[in-house]
């Protein structure tokens, strides 16, 4: 079982969801609005100087999703580097 | 759910809202009522008061003054103004804009029911007029007629007036003019005496004789009999045959002693229409009833009455308000459409594609048919006023379209998809695109806090454009972001962009250059600040100093094909008389204008009915109103105002004309007039007479001043009888009776009528002509005593020759002549100081007052309200822009636009030649708002790149060099829409081209300017931005700095 942490510009949400979707991650958990910056690209901090907005959504999913999920993420991802979307992903275990 | 996402989600539900409010739209434009301007009028009330045989004098003392007190108390009185003339007190009080009509129609109703005692027994009670004696009628017919002539009087009652009057909103029809059938009983005085009859005498005896009684009834056995006596005259030869008395054996008849003629009744007023005889209907509608509507029922109606009337009787429009109002309506509509063209044609040329356009362009039609709505519910009108609103508004309304847009745009170049673009892309922008709305609104909400006749000009004004900006800002996050998310097309997971299409070959790069040479533009001028600020500063100070080359005018004059003149003779002259010169007037019309004239109606004299005719026409047998109706403006090759100044030449070389006043509205009233009035108020008519001549001298004398009248005419001969009180009741006389059998002799009384055909005639008594046209035999004229002897009335009275003045004007009270100067060749303004300069000048009388108003006061007031309507709306705009930029200095770059805006108006109208008008000054007042948001962009934009990091210089660069085609946009649209409004010459184009003008030529002036002189300012006041106040911050931190690493 892989955590994955995915934080993406608002503008692609429903495209987002829509992988999860295909994929059959049904469990997660979205933060509509999340504000931050990465050390490339424009800061997305929701005021007037830098207006655009980010979301994140933290999935754990089986081993075996986690190559279509990484897959499908990328290829979002490079279709526009501007928009922006990092995934960060670390081992998971039920607590009970 | 934010407005936006829901928009986008339901996207059925959004396009139901604006479908809906585009049916409601159209619905209200259906339902407006047209007119040429908003309703005005300042509530007027007139008192008509009528005392037949009075003097000017004696009215003025016993009628006007005890009136005038009184009503002067009323609460919400603006002003009360009078004139006093022979048998007629007309007394106006205007109110304060807003005050209800009818409570307060009712208050003068009791006030008068205080006066009517006070008030000389004989004078009708007064009648009150809910408008004004300067409103005019809304539709002029002219009637002609050959064989039925004589009895036009009653077709026209019967066939005309009568259906006329049942239309909704007609407040009444009259008739110039109409000869009326009368039986003259004329006596030869000496006959009278003869036969020892006085015409007490005679009167009672035909009253007695002219009898209808029923009697009473008779039953016999199966039936009742009703009984009644038939006394009354069938025929005028009855009257004659009317036996008076026997004497000596002979029996002495009507005829005997006097003759009887079945005639016309004496003309007091010739009415010519088109050089025939003839005479006018004049239809006057109801006070806030629109006029376009009456006039369309009234013209339906006489469609339906004519078919009825005798052949030769033929009524046709001489004068039509609502052609005019029509005509003007149409051009400016016009000129809508042609702005909708351009503004599209921009719209696309910018955004190089059809969808986009076709998503921005969608939202004119929403924001424009609110301000419709908007019309429809506050009881407006469409008028020239609310559609240069609509027409200015149409280049506005896109901007937000067009940011929000661009962003959905960016978003889907970026990979989002056009549903995920349309919400998070309007995300972004939506705080900053109400932000620019809300300084809009804040320019043109104060116009609707205007009061006063400025206040009815421009209220709808201000909120139709507040109304269909804020319209268009809401339809820009909630219809644009639906429609993008809809139509646009959507370019995720395509590798290959947008195609590369002719658009991006030919225009595209043309702007990209464009914006290339711009951003090497600022950097040089941001080089040479100083230098730039010096230039700037020049060009505003040469084209202020241009001021007082442009003249200033109230409203400008529009041709309506329309001429109207009084032209005053000698005082004193025969009605007769006058007619040789109205012919001599036919003639030259017909020589001189023989491709324009369409119709002419000429009349001249009083009216001895003393009846509302003589509050609106010519009131005097020596004045000439004419009124002529030329083609239409397509239709003739000079305007109206090229004919009245050659009608002025002509009247100037006839010898018998003593002045004229030539006005080119019939329409408008008081409001279209563009006088300068010298008001010079004083008890002392005569030293006021003779001061008001000097001065008038001296005013013909200033350049650019012409038809100086001055409102006194002449004082007009009058005879006056002074009785000798004593020798009169030695007589057994009182003056009551003498005055009564004068009255009686000369005026004749109308004894009893004739009835014929359900009509009524008079009969009217009288002495015969040879002593009614003779001052001689008049004086040796007997009258009857109380013991029935007779008395020589030049026993009992002197018969004085003397003067007085045919009318008396008061305002507020106070006896006023009026000196009224129209202004050519040079503005209102100008002419004004001159006439200030003048009056300084000359030493004015004791007790004198005198004051120069008319429209050069409507104008000075009208200035003051929006000049300083423009500093509350500056000073709104600073606040907004304060609280909005969080700064005391960005506020003063931004509105630094507003000036250079003003200079560009100067410019433009000292270019075209048109003067300051009120119309230029809403032109100018616009461009507050429109410059403004076009510095707005760029300092926002540089304020943005600052705080991501960039050098003030460079973000100065950047900033314009990205916001370029925004602004131009904006502008360009803005320009191009009023383009139509400013090139348009069709009738009524006259008061909308200033506004056109004004606006092209201050928005040229102020875009051109603020894309240069704004990053220039900025660049010298904002040393500190947002950066420096972070530092500032930080230092608070610096105990901080000691455990982090240096």
């Amino acid at each position: 079982m892989k955590a994955v942490f995915i934080i993406y510009n608002k503008a692609v949400s429903e495209q987002i969801l829509y992988i999860l979707d295909k994929l059959s991650i049904k469990a997660f958990t979205l933060w509509e609005t999340v504000y931050g910056q990465g050390n490339e690209g424009e800061p997305r901090m929701g005021t007037h100087t830098w207006p655009e907005e980010n979301s994140a959504i933290l999935t754990i999913v089986n081993n075996n999703q986690l190559p279509d999920l990484q897959k499908a993420l990328k290829f979002l991802d490079e279709a526009n580097k501007e928009v922006g979307i990092r995934a960060f992903v670390w081992d998971a275990e039920y607590l009970f | 759910m934010k407005i936006y996402e829901a928009a986008v989600k339901k996207p059925i539900t959004t396009l139901m809202v604006f479908i809906a409010v585009i049916v409601v739209g159209v619905y209200s434009l259906s339902q407006l009522a047209i007119d040429y301007f908003p309703e005005i009028e300042f509530p007027t009330i007139t008192i008509l008061t009528t005392y037949p045989g009075a003097n000017s004098e004696n009215i003025e003392q016993n009628i006007t003054k005890p009136i005038e007190e009184q009503v002067s108390a009323l609460n919400n009185l603006k002003k009360i103004t009078s004139r006093s003339s022979d048998n007629i007190s007309i007394v106006t009080a205007e109110f304060n804009y807003g005050t209800n009509l009818d409570e307060a129609a009712n208050d003068i109703r009791n006030v008068l029911d205080r006066v009517v005692p006070l008030l000389p027994s004989g004078v009708d009670r007064p009648t009150i007029l809910k408008f004004s004696t300067s409103q005019m009628p809304i539709l002029f017919y002219a009637v002609t007629a050959n064989k039925n002539y004589e009895g036009i009087s009653k077709i026209l009652e019967e066939k005309v007036i009568n259906q006329l009057n049942r239309i909704n909103g007609v407040a009444s029809v009259m008739t110039i003019g109409t000869p009326k059938r009368t039986i003259y009983v004329e006596f030869d005085p000496l006959a009278l005496n003869n036969y020892g009859i006085t015409f007490d005498q005679i009167a009672q005896i035909v009253k007695a004789e002219n009898l209808n009684l029923p009697i009473g009834s008779v039953k016999t056995n199966d039936l009742e009999y009703k009984i009644s006596l038939q006394g009354e005259f069938q025929s005028a030869d009855q009257i004659k045959n009317t036996v008076l008395t026997f004497q000596n054996g002979k029996t002495i008849r009507i005829k005997d002693i006097a003759t009887v003629t079945d005639t016309l009744k004496d003309r007091s007023i010739i009415e010519r229409i088109n050089s025939g005889k003839g005479l006018r209907l004049l239809v006057m509608k109801q006070s806030g009833s629109n006029t376009v509507k009456v006039a369309n029922k009234v013209k339906a109606e006489m469609e339906k009455i004519l078919p009825t009337l005798p052949s030769d009787v033929k009524i046709e429009p001489i004068f039509d308000t609502s052609r005019n109002i029509l005509t003007s309506i149409r051009n400016l509509s016009e000129t809508i459409l042609f702005a909708l063209l351009f503004v599209s044609i921009v719209v696309i040329f910018f955004l190089g594609r059809w969808r986009p356009s076709l998503i921005v362009l969608a939202v004119i039609p929403i924001s424009l048919m609110s301000g419709l709505v908007y019309l429809y519910a506050s009881n407006n009108s469409l008028n020239i006023i609310t559609l240069s609103a609509i027409s200015i508004a149409i280049g506005m309304v896109v901007d937000d379209a067009i940011v929000v847009l661009e962003n959905i745009i960016k978003h889907i170049e970026r990979g989002s998809t056009r549903r995920e673009a349309a919400i998070y892309g309007t995300n972004e922008v939506w705080v900053a695109v109400i932000a620019t709305t809300v300084v809009i609104v804040a320019v043109f909400m104060p116009l609707t806090l205007l009061t006063g006749f400025t206040g009815a000009l421009f209220n709808s004004f201000g909120w139709i454009i507040s109304i269909t900006i804020v319209v268009s800002t809401i339809a820009a996050i909630s219809f644009t972001p639906m429609l993008s998310s809809q139509i646009l097309k959507s370019y995720a997971y395509q590798k290959e962009k947008r195609k590369i299409t002719l658009w991006d070959k030919t225009i595209g790069k043309a702007l990209n250059q464009l914006d290339e040479f711009y951003k090497n533009s600022i950097s040089f001028v941001l080089r040479h600040k100083i230098s730039t600020l010096i230039v700037a500063i020049l060009i505003f100070v040469f084209s202020v100093s241009l001021m007082k080359f442009i003249g200033a005018d109230f409203l400008p004059q529009s041709d309506q094909s329309m001429i109207s003149a009084k032209i005053t003779l000698q005082t004193g002259i025969k009605v007769e008389k006058t007619e040789e010169t109205m012919k001599k007037l036919e003639q030259i019309l017909h020589e001189r204008y023989p491709n324009e004239v369409v119709a002419h109606a000429i009349s001249a004299g009083a009216s001895d009915e003393a009846s509302f005719i003589s509050a609106f026409s010519a009131n005097a047998s020596n004045v000439i109103q004419l009124m002529v109706r030329f083609k239409d403006l397509d239709h003739r090759s000079r305007s109206v105002f090229s004919i009245g100044n050659d009608l002025r030449s002509v009247l100037d070389s006839m010898p018998e004309v003593i002045k004229y006043d030539i006005t080119y509205q019939a329409a408008m009233g008081g409001m279209g007039s563009n006088n300068i009035d010298v008001k010079i108020f004083s008890f002392n008519l005569d030293q006021s007479m003779v001061y008001a001549k000097q001065l008038a001298e001296k005013i013909k004398n200033i350049e650019g001043a012409k038809e100086v009248l001055i409102s006194q005419e002449s004082d007009k001969p009058e005879i006056k009888i002074f009785l000798k009180q004593e020798k009169m009741a030695q007589m057994g006389l009182n003056s009551a009776m003498v005055g009564a059998a004068l009255r009686n002799y000369l005026t004749g009384f109308t004894a009893s009528k004739l009835k014929e055909e359900g009509k009524e005639y008079d009969i009217v008594f009288r002495l015969n002509n040879e002593i009614r046209h003779n001052i001689e035999l008049f004086k040796n004229i007997t009258i009857r005593n109380m013991q029935g002897n007779k008395v020589f009335l030049s026993d009992i009275a002197d018969l004085r020759e003397l003067s007085s003045p045919p009318v008396i004007e008061h305002e507020n009270k106070q006896r006023m002549i009026k000196i009224s100067v129209k202004p050519q060749g040079r503005s209102l303004n100008e002419v004004a100081t001159d006439i200030e300069k003048t009056i300084a000048q000359t030493t004015v009388p004791q007790h004198t007052d005198v004051v120069v108003g008319g429209a050069y006061q409507d104008q000075q007031e009208s200035f003051r309200d929006l000049a300083l309507l423009m500093l509350v709306a500056s000073l709104l705009v600073y606040l907004t822009m304060a609280a909005q930029f969080e700064s005391f200095t960005m506020p003063i770059i931004i509105m630094i636009a507003i000036p250079f805006a003003f200079s560009g108006v100067f410019i433009a109208l000292f270019i075209t030649g048109i003067s300051f008008s009120v119309n230029s000054l809403l032109g100018a007042f616009m461009l507050i708002g429109i410059a403004v948001k076009n510095s707005i962009i760029l300092v926002d934009f540089t304020n943005l790149l600052r705080d991501r990091g960039m050098k003030l210089f460079d973000a100065l660069v950047e900033a314009g060099r990205s916001r370029l085609r925004p602004i131009l946009m904006t502008a360009l649209t803005t320009i191009l829409g009023m383009l139509p409004l400013a090139l348009s010459t069709g009738e009524g184009s006259e008061q909308w081209a200033p506004i056109g003008i004004s606006v092209i030529g201050g928005l040229i002036f102020t875009t051109v300017l603020t894309l240069i002189i704004v990053p220039v300012l900025y660049y010298i006041l904002i040393r500190s931005g947002s950066r420096r106040l972070r530092k500032k911050f930080q230092s608070e931190f610096s105990l901080l700095d000691e455990v982090l690493p240096k």
